[in-house]
C-alpha cells in the first residue's frame, strides 16, 4: 500500500520542509544564508519576508538585529517559533502570521534591511512586483534588501541543463515538502525597474541559484 | 483552437485528475469587462479555470485566479492550500481594484471551508459572496441577481462525475501494473483491463450500494480502509474469483498458477481502488479521515438565523426559519464534515462534537487544516482532535 506509506511522509510536510529544500538547493543554503546574514549589524530593524522556519530570521537575531519575521503559513510560523524560542530570541523577534499583500500595513522607511530567502520564487509575477514595491516604501533610505533565491538561468544552454537536473529534484521535493517553486526570472532587472541599487549578486555555476544585496538609494524620495 | 485546448486539458486532467495542475495565477479578463462587471475568482487548477472560462462564455466579466497549488478548489480549501492569504493576495496584488468601482467578489461555495469572508472584507474592503458550486450554474447566478437556488448549491454524484472519478483511478493504476511487465508479459494487458472494468463497475453501481456505506462507525482496519462493513469490492472479487476457478475448471484442468495469479493481482487492484472510496465521491467524508466521526451540532442559543450555513452547505443539511431567526438541521445525517458551515457562522454558533464527546471548537476548524490522512495536524499536538 504505497500510497498509504507516502500519505504518511506527507502529513508531516512543514516539519520535513528544511530537509526537502536542502534537496533542492543542494546543501548550498547555508552558506548562502550566512554571507547574506553578514550584511546585519547590530540594533538594526529587519524584516524577513517569507521566513518559513526560521533559517534566515534566527541569523540576523544572533547578530543582534531586532526581527520582525512574517510568512502566511501557520504551520511554518510554528515550527520558526519553537526555533526561537529554544535558541533564547523571545525578545528580539516578532513572528506575524502575514502575507506580502499586507505588506501596506507596514510604516514608511520603518527598516535597516528587508530580507528574503526561497520566498519571492514562490510568488507570482503580480505578487513579486507588489512586493517589490512595498519594501521600497518601507526600507530607510540606504537600508538593504538581501534576496537568496532559485533563478531561472539566463543562458540557453544552461536553462536545458537546469531543467534536467531540477526535474528529479524538484518531484522528490514536492514529495517531500509538498511545495513546488520555479526560478524567478530577471530578477536584477525587476530589483533596477522597483529603484535599487543592485550592491553585489553572486551565483552558481549553473545560474539556477542566486544571493542579491540591493539597496535602497541614499537620495530616494519615496 | 480554443475548443481543442479545452478538450486536451479535459483529457490530460481526467487521467491525471489525482495530481495538482497549476496555471498561471492573476488576472484574466473574459469578454470585455466595464468598470461594473461582475469579479469572480476561483483556484489555479488548470481544469477548474478552463470549465470556468467555458462555462462563463458570452459573459463580461473578471475572473481572479488564486494560488490553489494547482488544486481544485474544495481540496485546496479544506487542506490549507487556498487561504485567506492567497484570495487577499490576488484581490490586492493583481490591480483589481482599479478596474472595477465595486467591492463584490463572487467565490466558489466550496471555498468557504478555508476562506472566512469576514476576514478578506477586513484585510481588503471586498464583500465576499458565494457563488455556486458549479461552474455551469454561474450565468443563472448572475443573471437571477445572485440569489443561489438549493440545487446550485448542492454537491451531486452523478454519473458522468462517477466516470471521471473511475477514470481518475483506473489509469495511474493502470501505468502502475507496468512495473509488472519483466515478471508477467502475457497478463499485463488483461490485467489493465481488469483495472478499467473494476473501477467502472464499482463507480458506476455506486447508487446501488452507497446506503451499505456507514461514515459513523470506527471499524476501518488495515485490509478494509473504507469499504465500510460490508467490503462491496471484496464482494466484487470473491465474485470474480468464482468466475475465474469455474473457468479453470472447465478448460479442462484446474490451472493453480493462473487462478493464484490472477487472485493476487486482482486483490491488489481491488484493495486500491477501495482505499478511499468514499473520499472520491463529494457525497461522502473520506474514509481515512478522523472528521468522519465528529458530529455538527448547533448551539440554538446563540444561533440569530444569518443563514450563512445554509448558504454555504454542500449536502443542503441546514434550514432556517427566518421569523424566528433560528438554523435546524433536518438532514443531518448528509454531512460531511466539511465544516464550512462552522467556519462561516459569525456568531460561532456551530460546532464538531467527537465521538467521545469533546467539542471541536470553530476557531481549530478555522485555523487548522486537513492534511492528506485527515487529520488537523498544526505543529504542536494540542491541535489534534483526540
Amino acid at each position: 500500500m504505497s500510497t498509504y506509506v507516502l500519505m504518511r511522509i506527507l502529513e508531516s510536510a512543514p516539519r520535513r520542509y528544511e530537509l526537502g529544500i536542502q534537496l533542492l538547493t543542494l546543501g548550498r543554503l547555508d552558506k548562502a544564508y550566512d554571507r547574506l546574514a553578514s550584511h546585519i549589524k547590530r540594533e538594526q530593524q529587519v524584516l524577513d519576508i517569507g521566513c518559513g522556519t526560521g533559517a534566515l530570521t534566527l541569523r540576523a537575531a544572533q547578530r543582534g538585529a531586532k526581527v520582525k519575521g512574517i510568512d502566511s503559513n501557520a504551520q511554518m510560523l510554528e515550527i520558526a517559533g519553537q526555533r526561537v524560542k529554544t535558541a533564547g530570541f523571545n525578545e528580539p523577534v516578532e513572528l506575524v502570521e502575514m502575507g506580502v499583500a499586507e505588506l501596506d500595513a507596514e510604516e514608511p522607511q520603518r527598516y535597516d534591511v528587508v530580507m528574503s530567502g526561497l520566498c519571492l520564487s514562490e510568488l507570482s509575477e503580480d505578487e513579486v512586483h507588489y512586493t517589490l514595491k512595498q519594501v521600497t516604501r518601507i526600507l530607510r533610505p540606504g537600508g538593504l534588501l538581501l534576496l537568496a533565491d532559485e533563478t531561472r538561468p539566463e543562458c540557453l544552454a544552461n536553462r536545458f541543463l537546469y531543467c534536467l537536473i531540477r526535474i528529479p529534484l524538484a518531484a522528490l521535493t514536492y514529495l517531500i515538502t509538498q511545495q513546488t517553486t520555479h526560478g524567478i526570472s530577471n530578477l536584477v532587472k525587476k530589483l533596477k525597474t522597483a529603484g535599487f541599487a543592485i550592491v553585489s549578486t553572486r551565483f552558481n555555476r549553473l545560474g539556477s541559484f542566486g544571493e542579491f544585496v540591493a539597496q535602497k538609494p541614499v537620495d530616494a524620495t519615496s | 483552437m480554443k475548443n481543442l485546448n479545452f478538450f486536451l486539458v479535459s483529457i490530460v486532467q481526467t487521467l491525471l485528475r489525482v495530481l495538482p495542475f497549476p496555471c498561471r495565477t492573476g488576472l484574466a479578463k473574459l469578454g470585455s469587462p466595464g468598470r461594473d462587471a461582475p469579479v469572480l475568482l476561483t483556484g489555479n487548477f488548470r481544469l477548474t479555470v478552463e470549465r470556468v472560462r467555458r462555462a462563463l462564455e458570452g459573459i463580461d466579466a473578471y475572473l481572479l485566479i488564486a494560488n490553489s497549488r494547482g488544486v481544485n478548489v474544495w481540496c485546496a480549501a479544506a487542506g490549507g492550500h487556498l487561504t485567506n492569504h492567497d484570495v487577499v493576495s490576488v484581490l490586492k496584488t493583481s490591480g483589481i481594484e482599479n478596474l472595477v468601482d465595486h467591492r463584490q467578489v463572487i467565490l466558489p461555495q466550496l471555498a468557504a471551508t478555508g476562506i472566512e469572508g469576514t476576514i478578506i472584507q477586513l484585510k481588503t474592503g471586498w464583500k465576499v459572496v458565494w457563488g455556486p458550486v458549479y461552474a455551469t450554474s454561474i450565468p443563472q447566478f448572475l443573471r437571477g441577481g445572485l440569489e443561489k437556488m438549493p440545487q446550485m448549491r448542492t454537491v451531486r454524484f452523478e454519473w458522468p462525475q462517477r466516470l471521471e472519478m473511475a477514470i481518475a483511478w483506473a489509469f495511474p493504476i493502470s501505468l502502475l501494473t507496468v512495473l509488472l511487465l519483466p515478471f508477467w508479459k502475457e497478463g499485463m494487458l488483461p490485467l489493465i483491463g481488469f483495472v478499467w472494468a473494476a473501477a467502472i463497475i464499482i463507480f458506476l453501481s455506486f447508487p446501488l450500494f452507497q446506503a451499505r456505506l456507514r461514515t459513523a462507525e470506527k471499524n476501518i482496519g488495515f485490509v478494509f480502509f473504507d469499504f465500510g462493513k460490508r467490503g462491496v469490492p471484496l464482494f466484487l472479487w470473491a465474485f470474480f474469483m468464482l468466475g475465474l476457478i469455474g473457468y479453470s475448471l472447465l478448460a479442462g484442468e484446474f490451472l493453480w498458477g493462473i487462478v493464484l495469479r490472477w487472485g493476487l493481482s486482482s486483490l491488489i487492484v481491488l484493495l486500491i481502488l477501495g482505499l478511499d472510496l468514499m473520499g472520491s465521491t463529494p457525497t461522502y467524508k473520506s474514509g481515512l479521515h478522523e472528521d468522519r466521526l465528529l458530529r455538527i451540532e448547533l448551539d440554538a442559543k446563540q444561533c440569530k438565523g444569518a443563514a450563512f450555513c445554509e448558504q454555504v452547505c454542500p449536502t443542503n443539511v441546514f434550514a432556517v426559519d427566518h421569523d424566528r431567526r433560528l438554523a435546524f438541521l433536518p438532514r443531518e445525517r448528509q454531512c460531511v464534515q466539511c465544516g464550512a458551515c462552522i467556519v462561516q457562522c459569525p456568531f460561532d454558533a456551530l460546532h464538531f462534537r467527537s465521538p467521545t464527546g469533546e467539542v471541536v471548537a470553530p476557531d481549530t476548524i478555522r485555523r487548522f487544516k486537513l492534511n492528506l490522512l485527515g487529520k488537523r495536524t498544526v505543529g504542536a499536538h494540542s491541535a489534534q482532535i483526540e
